[in-house]
């Protein structure tokens, strides 16, 4: 299954922020969107997710336009993990990933032993078990991305969307969301997020879409996308390259 | 969390029956337990109770009536409460945030006004809350904003205002000598006129809105979220806000007509059953509504014993609730951010 | 700068446009005992509230200015109706101020009259009123005890002393007449009343207050116990006074209480005495709280005590409408005002 935009002018009823665009995503891969504050980075996110209509062109999920799909059914493919926040109440963690099963119950139902279980796997698919009775304000800013991770799971979808998953973690725990999103990649979801930093794309993307002021730079798979030039051209700024030599893994450097 | 749950909706159950003893018994008018016991008895078995008629006519028709609505305006405004802070995502806000209780006074005061009887009075009011609201909601969506929750409160804090100068016009041109009196009674709240006759259109509109939001208590966890992360949940975000100001305003519109206005009740329960369950609305819901009906028991008895003259509900709760407004403003930071 | 040139302009302005009368004029005190210019010939007065309203046109009907509200039409039956349909011009009475200050000047009253509470507080707005107008105002005493005095004094302040005067005795008669003839009855012994004001009867006048002055004279007031003016009671605590006869003003609490179970168990209601008090083309209790009630006082002592009032107070009420509001009333309309209807 693909989601695919065409030829998308994107943006907000009083602005456009970006035109001509075309972006496709499949199952089973992961593609970084790459581009600096402003270029619109955001909001293809939500004309993708079904958030935003585009001003023109046409979003399309398997054969169907993602407008013809009821919100229901769309959060039943799709799954959005927005940026860590701290919420309003502490719900508990097991509360907020079940939050996930929404979109399999009726207007009227609570989570049932079966959105229970799906809850617990994948807490313990991502080794946080444990925490499911602590409220979700109480926890770290590393467990909290787990926790929308477990979330975006436990809507079954066929595709995550990430909102800078990686924006507020230490080093260590952005690894391990790395690691989490190829692992996604490889049970057979479509992964897309958003980041600043090349290296996290180098590191987790099959492809890379670099995107500056609302324009596609460059499309492609990432070692031939994510090159010294193309990432100057991008950022409007200078950008070293860094090279193993035994292992051969590329590495950019800011300035 | 499922495990907490119980002793919390065992402290806000007893603190109802509590409520209800503490109300049945004590009163200007003396019973006695014995002849509550009887009348209530006679009642149920259908005898003929003895007692004094004067005592039976204060059990059946004044004090059961009052006690009744107490618990059930206390729950309705607990329940309304608790729904727009889940909402708004904000646990200041309360059941008259978007002008239900200041559209239910202009209608009150006009009623008054038009020396209409207690009936037309209250239907005013109560119709008086739902335009309210229902205005506040169009002029809210009319409005295209990124933020529609932000726009919609202020949208009501700015058609409440402009209800309250309504208000402050009809009584300034109302009858100095009876009709003037007759709204400040009403506006500050009170149940000492509640009889039978009130429990019916009381409890309709309150018992149908309650059950709404029990029903779309797992929605509204979701909808305390932001809005685009509400929607990619699955939710239908536009028709479920609808749906729960729609509830919510019905139950306060019901209990502002029967009680006029009485404030901190909505923003005071909520947090209480907050903290005895959680924030899950599924057990948060009941847990605020038996507390809210138990709280305003205790807060009417206190209005109708502690003087010959009753004290305004009004006054009352904004006594006990200041404090506590207070506290939880020093203490906020721990909480929610 | 500016402002206080144009000020002290206007007081000039003002001062000059009085001079000639304030020349020709007497020296009154009021109910203050504050000393007042008024002209020789007071022809246009201007009534700060209801109360005086009514006073002024029951003694002088041709200096009343307008009425702080407009009369309707159904109470144009029982007055003349020239001075009945004059025009709206509001109320000053501290805050609550619905007459504009300019208007007021505008209408260039002789004199502004103000009758109710002579306490600092509507001294001291009397005073404020009267500096910015360059108008005598006075303030009359407007309790029912103090009500032949303020006739006195009205007569006074217009140069109708003879009308005032009889007006004066009436009220003064009427008293006696009432209060004396139950003087023996020692207060405890008075019948137990509760007047109920408001569409459920429940708000009342405490102890003192200017609502149930009338009811206080006569009877014993339940809710006296607490001084105080207007208050929220509960029936509960009206089932604990239990009194023996209820006053209302309020047609539909009178409609509705007699089906309320509520309120089956009161005495009064059991021995059928709760009553509607009259108030066309003005409320017989307090409605507002002016001369109104002298007749009031009559009705009150015939239903407080039947026995000891055999007069016909049909007649009486023919008589006091006739004195007091200028026009004899038909016997559809006696019996109308007695059915306590609009």
């Amino acid at each position: 299954m693909n989601i695919e935009g065409h030829d998308l002018t994107i943006g907000y009823p009083d602005r456009t922020v970006g035109r001509g665009l075309d972006i496709a995503l499949a199952t089973g891969e992961v593609l970084a969107l790459l581009g600096p504050n402003g270029g619109g980075k955001t909001t293809l996110l939500k004309t993708l997710l079904g958030l935003l209509k585009p001003k023109s062109g046409e979003v399309r999920m398997g054969d169907k336009p993602l407008g013809g799909y009821s919100i229901r059914d769309r959060a039943r493919v799709i799954a959005y993990v927005p940026q860590v926040h701290i919420g309003t109440f502490a719900f508990t963690v097991e509360t907020v990933v079940l939050m996930g099963r929404t979109a399999h119950g009726s207007l009227f139902s609570r989570p049932s032993a079966r959105d229970r279980a799906v809850a617990q796997a994948v807490l313990e698919r991502f080794g946080i078990a444990a925490l499911a009775d602590r409220p979700y304000t109480m926890i770290s800013g590393g467990e909290r991305q787990l926790v929308l991770l477990a979330r975006a799971l436990a809507q079954e979808p066929q595709f995550i969307v990430l909102d800078e998953p990686t924006v507020s973690l230490d080093f260590g725990n952005q690894g391990k969301v790395m690691n989490e999103i190829r692992a996604l990649a490889k049970s057979g979801h479509g992964v897309l997020f958003t980041t600043h930093d090349p290296n996290h794309a180098l590191r987790a993307a099959d492809r890379a879409f670099l995107l500056r002021d609302g324009t596609r730079i460059a499309d492609g798979p990432v070692a031939a996308v994510l090159k010294q030039d193309q990432l100057e051209a991008l950022y409007q700024a200078s950008v070293e390259r860094l090279t193993d030599r035994t292992s051969g893994a590329v590495a950019f450097l800011p300035g | 969390m499922t495990r907490s749950a119980l002793p919390g909706l065992a402290i806000a159950t007893a603190v109802l029956i509590a409520g209800l003893l503490l109300a049945f018994t004590i009163g200007r008018y003396p019973v006695s337990l014995a002849e509550l016991g009887n009348v209530l008895l006679a009642k149920f078995s259908g005898h003929r109770p003895d007692v004094p008629g004067a005592v039976e006519s204060v059990i059946l028709q004044v004090r059961g009536p009052r006690v009744l609505a107490a618990a059930l305006v206390g729950a309705a405004l607990a329940v309304a409460g608790t729904a727009f802070q889940g909402l708004f995502r904000n646990p200041l806000v309360s059941p008259d945030i978007l002008g239900a209780s200041s559209g239910a006074a202009l209608g009150a005061v006009i009623g008054i006004f038009l020396s209409l009887g207690v009936l037309a009075i209250q239907a005013f009011a109560f119709l008086g809350g739902l335009f309210a609201v229902a205005a506040v909601y169009m002029i809210g969506s009319a409005v295209r904003s990124r933020d529609p929750i932000l726009v919609l409160v202020l949208t009501g804090v700015v058609v409440g205002a402009l209800l309250g100068a309504g208000v402050g016009l009809v009584k300034y041109l109302a009858d100095p000598y009876n009709q003037l009196p007759a709204m400040t009674f009403w506006l500050l709240g009170s149940l000492a006129a509640a009889n039978v006759s009130d429990l019916l259109p009381l409890f309709g509109p309150v018992g149908v809105g309650t059950a709404v939001l029990i029903a779309l208590r797992w929605r509204m966890n979701v909808m305390s979220l932001p809005e685009e992360e509400a929607r990619s949940l699955g939710v239908a975000t536009g028709p479920l806000r609808i749906a729960i100001v729609a509830a919510a305003t019905l139950t306060t519109s019901a209990s502002v007509a029967t009680a006029g206005i009485i404030g901190w009740v909505g923003l005071v329960v909520p947090h209480l059953a907050r903290s005895l369950v959680g924030p899950d609305f599924a057990r948060l819901l009941p847990t605020a509504a038996i507390l809210g009906g138990g709280y305003l028991l205790v807060i009417d008895t206190l209005a109708r014993t502690a003087a010959e003259v009753e004290i305004p509900l009004g006054i009352l709760t904004a006594v006990v609730g200041t404090p506590f407004f207070i506290w939880l403003l020093a203490s906020m930071q721990r909480t929610w951010s | 700068m500016n402002m206080r040139i144009n000020r002290r302009m206007f007081l000039a302005s003002a001062a000059a446009l009085f001079a000639p009368r304030v020349a020709r004029a007497a020296t009154v005190t009021d109910a203050t005992g504050r000393a007042l210019v008024v002209p020789e010939k007071v022809a246009r007065v201007f009534p700060a509230g209801p109360p005086a309203a009514i006073l002024l046109y029951t003694l002088a009907p041709d200096v009343l200015l307008g009425w702080p509200r407009a009369n309707r039409p159904e109470e144009c039956d029982y007055l003349l109706p020239d001075a009945c349909t004059r025009a709206e011009v509001g109320r000053i009475t501290g805050r609550g101020n619905t007459a504009n200050l300019e208007s007021v000047i505008a209408l260039k009253p002789d004199l502004i009259l103000d009758v109710g509470a002579t306490s600092a507080t509507f001294v001291s707005l009397a005073e404020r009123v009267q500096q910015q107008t360059n108008i005598p105002y006075a303030l009359l005493d407007g309790r029912f005890d103090a009500i032949a005095e303020t006739y006195r004094k009205l007569g006074e302040l217009t140069g109708r002393k003879a009308d005032a005067e009889k007006m004066a005795r009436y009220a003064e008669d009427t008293i006696k007449a009432t209060v004396g003839r139950i003087a023996a009855i020692a207060p405890s012994s008075r019948p137990r009343a509760y007047y109920a004001r408001g569409p459920r009867g429940l708000v009342t006048g405490l102890g003192g207050s200017i609502n149930v002055e009338t009811i206080e004279m006569l009877a014993q007031n339940v809710a006296g116990g607490n001084q105080g003016g207007l208050a929220n009671v509960s029936i509960e605590q009206v089932l604990l006074w239990n009194p023996d006869v209820i006053i209302t003003i309020d047609q539909d609490f009178a409609a509705n209480m007699r089906n309320d179970p509520a309120w089956a168990s009161v005495k009064a209601v059991r021995d059928g005495r709760v009553h509607l008090s009259p108030k066309m083309p003005f409320g017989w209790v307090d409605f507002p709280p002016s001369a109104n009630r002298l007749i009031g006082l009559r009705w009150l002592a015939k239903i407080l005590y039947p026995d000891k009032f055999p007069e016909d107070i049909r007649a009486q009420t023919r008589e006091f409408y006739a004195m007091f509001y200028h026009r004899t009333p038909s016997d559809a309309q006696i019996d109308h005002v007695l059915a306590g209807r609009d």
